[in-house]
């Protein structure tokens, strides 16, 4: 039995050892391309995470500079200076309703209707400011009505004028 | 490649515009909302200021206490359930010339601005000069303004929203709002009668 065949392939072989290399073969080494596992690409998450991102912080900043630039109170401030002795001349009435309107003293005696007690159950604290928001509402709905009256007394005559020409 | 970039470009602008359009409607909506604080100052020399400043979240919360039961409530409640504010301010001073026409200014650029329509412009010795803006978005009416100049007495009325105007007007003698005789044609007979 000759050895060399194990060392470098020359000599005859043994018919087992020609067995064993046939059944290993199949293991042996095969050269390949490089495969490296494909990296997941990410881009169009971040791309959407940072927009989200900025529109959230261009919404905070928005909302930041809205709320600055509104008035600060959010009540009705009326302030009337103590009545003065002397009464003012007759020679200019005003219509009565006017000053009716907008004298906070008749806003706050009609408000007994609007006192009632609130049909949703709120807290304490928020119905409060609730009812106090509803009675600046009714003001500026009262100012706001006043002046359209004001208008449309100023602007009916020339319609009546008006109509009686196309008469 | 490059049409992976172009893809990522357009996904980002896409999740952009869609964050970004209600913001931007927001803020338009916001646009009949007029800045008053020109006439801050007029308060010190009044001798009757009304200041009401009441924003969209007070509007809801004013509107959560109105009687459903009420006729009347019920009717303001409709007419203020879509509205985002409202702001007055009157002055009413002793004496003549307590305020200048520089204070009024910025309020009329306001209301010079796109979108604003003056409907009505009274002018009386008596009253002095009334004018009525709408603010128009389109065909649908975004805001209202009412400015009132007088002698003695200055006025800004801005309510930002969809106003019914008539709605509005029919809401004379409601509420303790005085019957001032728009609105309904039974009203209109009997003032003209009175006449």
């Amino acid at each position: 039995m000759n050895d060399d065949y194990l060392w470098d392939k020359t000599g005859q072989p043994d018919p087992q050892i020609q067995q064993l290399e046939e059944i290993l073969g199949t293991l042996r080494y095969q050269p390949k391309p490089l495969a490296l596992p494909q990296k997941r690409n990410y881009f169009p998450l971040l791309a959407i995470a940072a927009s989200l991102l900025l529109a959230i912080l261009a919404g905070g900043i928005w909302l930041r500079v809205r709320s600055r630039n509104e008035a600060p109170p959010q009540q009705a401030r009326i302030e009337t200076p103590t009545p003065k002795p002397e009464e003012k001349p007759v020679g200019t009435p005003k219509p009565p309703v006017d000053k009716a309107a907008v004298n906070p003293s008749p806003v706050v005696a009609n408000n007994r209707r609007r006192n009632r007690p609130a049909p949703s159950a709120l807290p304490q604290r928020e119905r409060e400011e609730a009812l106090m928001a509803k009675e600046q509402l009714m003001l500026a709905l009262r100012v706001t009505t006043e002046k359209l009256h004001l208008v449309h007394t100023k602007t009916q005559p020339n319609q009546i004028k008006n109509q009686h020409r196309v008469g | 490649m490059k049409t992976l970039f172009h893809i990522n470009i357009r996904t980002t602008l896409t999740a952009v515009l869609l964050i970004l359009t209600p913001v931007l409607s927001a803020h338009a909506q916001q646009d009949s909302r007029i800045q008053m604080s020109s006439l801050d100052h007029l308060a010190a020399k009044a001798s009757q200021t009304i200041d009401v400043n009441i924003d969209e979240r007070l509007m809801r919360l004013a509107s959560r206490v109105f009687d459903d039961k009420d006729e009347d409530e019920r009717e303001v409640k409709k007419l203020v359930a879509n509205l985002k504010g409202v702001y007055v301010k009157s002055f009413e001073f002793e004496t003549e010339g307590q305020y200048a026409a520089a204070d009024i200014e910025p309020i009329r650029t306001q209301l010079r601005g796109p979108g604003w329509t003056r409907l009505v412009n009274v002018t009386s010795k008596k009253e002095g000069m009334l004018e009525v803006y709408l603010l128009f978005n389109g065909d649908v009416v975004g805001g209202l303004a009412v400015l009132h100049t007088d002698d003695k007495e200055l006025t800004v009325v801005n309510i930002v929203g969809p106003v019914d105007v008539d709605k509005l007007a029919r809401l004379e003698g409601q509420l303790g709002i005085p019957d001032l005789g728009i609105g309904s044609p039974k009203n209109k007979t009997k003032n003209d009668d009175e006449k």
